[in-house]
Order: C-alpha cells, then structure tokens, then sequence
C-alpha cells in the first residue's frame, strides 16, 4: 500500500460517509417525515452552508476555547515532563508519585470541572486547571517509560565517558524519549480542547461551548451542527498540530503512520 | 519482602500526610479558600454517612448506563475491528476515520444524543457508547493486526484456512490490546455518563448530584458525590484488571 493508494482510499471514504449522511438526512427529513430531522440530523451541505456563514463568529468562538486550551495544556506538558524526570532520577519518588497517577486516571476528572469551577470562580484560572491536570498525566507516564526504556549500554558508554549527569539527560535520555513524550501529547492535545469546552458549557462567556449549550434551550434553527463540526475540527486539528511538532523535534525519526 | 513493604508504605504516608493538611486547614490558608468552599476531609464523610442511600441510588443509575455503553461501544468496536481486518485495504482508512472520531469532544456529543433520544438513560448510554467505540476498535485494530513476524506465514505453510488464522493466532493475539482499551474504557464510561447528566434530561445520577449540590451551595454534598465517583472508578478499573489476570496469565506484562 503506497502513499497515493492510501489517498484515494480515504478520499473514497470520505465521499461514501458524505453520501450516506445526506441519504439519512434526506430519509429522517422525506420518508419519516420526522418533524425535528433537521435537529436530528441536518443535511451535510446545510451545515457546511451554516459554517460559512457564521464563520466570523465561530471562528471568534473556537478561537477563544482554543487559546485557553493551549495554555493549559502547555502548563500540564511542563509538569508533566517535569515530573518524568524527577520520577526518572529518584526512585523514591517514582514509588510515592506513581500509584497516584494511576489512581488519577480511573478517576473521571472532567466530571470534576464544576466543582473545581466554584472552588477557582474565575473562569480562565479554572480552565486552565483543568486541562493542566488533564494533560499533565499522559505526558507524565509516557515520558516515563521512554525515560525507563533507554539501553543500559548507551547509558555505561556515557559513563565511561565520565559524562555528568545532566548531559547524559541532556544528550541521551531527553532525545531518546521524545517520541515517547509526543505519543503522550496527542493523547492529551484532544482532550484539553474537550475540558476547555466543557469549562465554556458551565457558564463562560464567549467561546464554542457557549454555542453548544446555547442549542440546548434554544429552537431549530441556529449554529448547533456548525458548533458541533468546528468542535470536532477543533480536537482534530490540536492532534495533528501536535503532529507537525513532533515532525519539527524528531526530524531523525522516520514518521510512522499511526 | 521489605522492597514490598516500602512499595506500599511510601505512597500510603503521603497520601495520609496530604489528607491530614487537608484536614488541619493548611491548604485553605495557602490557597485562600473559606472551609465552605473546600470541606475537610472528615466533613466529606460526615455528609456521605447522612445521605448514604441517596448517594447509592445515584451512584447506580449512572454506573448502570455507564455499564450499558461500555457493553455497546466494547462490541461495536471490536466487531469494526474484525471487519476492518478481513478487508485490509479498506479497513485500514475505516480506522483512520474511527480516530478522527475519537477527537470529537464528549460535550458535543451530549447535545446531539439529546436531541435524538428523550429520556436520560438513553442520552447517556449514547454518549458513553460513541466514546468507548473509538478506543475500543483502535487497540482491537492494532491487536488484531500487529503480529508476531512469521507467525501468520508459518500458519499459511501449512494451508491454515483464514478463520483458523483467526482465531488460533489473530484472537489471542488481540488481548492485551483488548485490556488495554477496556482499562481506558471504564473511566472513560463513567467520566461521559457524569458529563452527559450535566446537560441531559436527568433528575438522578451522579453528575445530576454534583451539578444540583454546587447550585445550591452545598458544597460537602457534591464532595461526596466525587469521592462515590472516584471508588467507583477505581473499583471497575480493579475488576478489569482481575479479569485481565485470569484471562492473559501468559501475557509478558503480567509477569
């Protein structure tokens, strides 16, 4: 399977979901007649016509969500690495910190967001948080077994080289677990944007979730679906953008599709 | 025996040192919170011992359609998983396409499933059956298809069928990878069915608890929903892994 053949087949695909959309809609819309089809399930095309549109507006919105995410996922990213490496040098600490982090991770932190939202009150703050801790663990783990995975003997040549123990961090460890720490930001990337539009549903001001939870209570005839595919862009696109990064930081490694 | 000792004790002493600054005030005087913002610890139980049976009833309504979900979304993505193996060409994109899903925010899934069903239950289970779909069939994909080298050629040597390949070699193959999403599942399922009682029709759960205890102010209530959630995401991640114990004994990671 080569490069243009994957691109075609997706292409393919592509259109078939597109087609098959607009054959549900026009069935939920003509033969059931269904009296909210175009709440159900709107035609692609009338979405793709709202986007444009609104485009000024949504854009304003999303970019709004979008900024707030990133600094919180930037902040989380930080803490996260910077935990790795502490857990990597000391093996005391990685035994208190990481049944923690486990622990953290079976717990539904997003259903925490209104809670921590009336403790911070400030809406920016609370947002920030929120992603913080959500990315700070993927990026953390991640980081920490590509830190625990480096060859023993590229480690022992290094010391035999009398090297210090930052630059064995700094010119081996650090560089060996990048792609590690980037698989654990393209998990995290999607789901700060989520935490940032949960903390616009709570009752922020401006920002796509506003839009969502705006369709909530309001009639037919508004930007919902539009809200929801810029939504859906949005989580998408923080992921590649993430992507290109890692294309930037680890231009020895060949690119795996995965 | 003592390595065991310490592996135990040295998170134990800090979680305990953690809850006792907690509950000593040391974090509202740093933080500059009023004890009605963050309830101490012992506040926190106090108020789930009062309102246990309520909390339980709560508590089982949202892990009974988080549950639902999981079921759904577990099956429907590992069949997608199936079907995508048998036709590699295709199926390939088909999972490229399940990871855009993937990237889809739960909260703007909740809106939708709220427009299509009318009662709570199904809005939530909905939700939580789109979300573990995505992981589901992603790790069950790549189980199914990241096999040993030569092990798929040694079974053509000898003129295995396709279905024995399957389910000799592909099938067992794809357990880890099956756990491993089951793992991300459950907290998953209970985190989507929390959010989804935030917006949804619900009277009932533990999200609707959280949501109508803060609007009324009473903080230490919506603690105690969140420490209910909390065990209950441990306990369902705790029996995955027991599962997973028994079923992939030969697996290297339970070694």
């Amino acid at each position: 399977m080569d490069k243009k053949e994957k691109y075609k087949v997706n292409l393919v695909w592509t259109a078939c979901i597109f087609l098959f959309w607009e054959f549900g809609a026009f069935i939920l819309d003509k033969v059931l007649n269904d009296p909210l089809a175009e709440a159900k399930l709107p035609y692609p095309h009338s979405i793709i016509l709202s986007i444009t549109q609104n485009f000024t507006d949504l854009m304003t919105a999303s970019g709004l969500t979008f900024s707030r995410a990133v600094m919180g996922f930037t902040i989380g990213a930080l803490v996260g690495f910077g935990l790795a490496i502490i857990m990597s040098l000391s093996k005391v600490a990685e035994k208190i910190a990481l049944p923690y982090l486990i622990v953290s991770q079976m717990i539904p932190v997003l259903g925490l967001a209104p809670i921590i939202f009336t403790l911070v009150k400030d809406m920016d703050a609370s947002r920030i948080v929120i992603a913080a801790y959500i990315t700070f663990f993927p990026v953390a783990i991640n980081m920490l077994s590509g830190l625990n995975s480096v060859d023993m003997d590229k480690k022992e040549l290094l010391y035999s080289y009398a090297a210090k123990k930052r630059s064995i961090y700094y010119k081996l460890m650090v560089p060996f677990s990048l792609p590690y720490l980037f698989a654990g930001l393209k998990i995290a990337a999607p789901m700060s944007i989520t935490a940032s539009i949960l903390v616009d549903m709570l009752g922020s001001k401006g920002g796509i979730g506003v839009k969502l939870l705006y369709s909530l209570y309001s009639g037919t005839k508004d930007v919902f679906w539009a809200s929801v595919v810029t939504s859906a862009l949005m989580g998408i696109i923080s992921y590649f953008i993430v992507v290109l990064f890692e294309k930037i930081a680890i231009p020895w490694r060949r690119q795996e599709a995965n | 025996m003592t390595e065991k000792v310490k592996n135990v004790l040295l998170p134990l002493c800090f979680g305990i040192l953690i809850i006792a600054i907690w509950q000593l005030g040391f974090i509202h005087a740093a933080l500059g919170f009023k004890p009605f913002q963050l309830p101490v610890p012992s506040q926190i139980v106090i108020t789930l011992r009062d309102n246990f049976a309520k909390t339980m009833f709560d508590t089982v309504i949202t892990v009974s359609a988080a549950l639902t979900g999981l079921i759904l979304g577990c099956a429907i993505g590992f069949l997608i998983a199936v079907i995508a193996t048998m036709f590699p060409k295709w199926g390939y994109s088909v999972l490229s396409i399940i990871a855009a899903v993937n990237a889809i925010p739960i909260v703007a899934l909740s809106p939708i499933m709220n427009r299509w069903f009318t009662d709570g239950f199904s809005q939530k289970v909905g939700v939580v059956t789109v979300v573990c779909l995505a992981a589901m069939s992603i790790n069950a994909y790549r189980g199914l298809n990241d096999l040993r080298p030569f092990a798929k050629d040694l079974l053509e040597s000898y003129a295995a069928s396709g279905r024995v390949i399957f389910l000799k070699l592909r099938l067992p193959n794809c357990l880890p990878s099956v756990f491993t999403a089951l793992k991300i599942n459950v907290a998953a399922a209970v985190m989507a069915a929390m959010i989804s009682e935030y917006f949804s029709a619900s009277t009932s759960g533990i999200g609707f608890g959280i949501k109508d205890n803060l609007r009324k102010g009473i903080m230490a209530k919506g603690w105690s929903y969140i420490v209910v959630a909390a065990v209950v995401g441990i306990i369902l991640y705790l029996i995955v892994m027991m599962i997973e114990r028994r079923v992939i004994k030969w697996h290297a990671s339970q070694r």
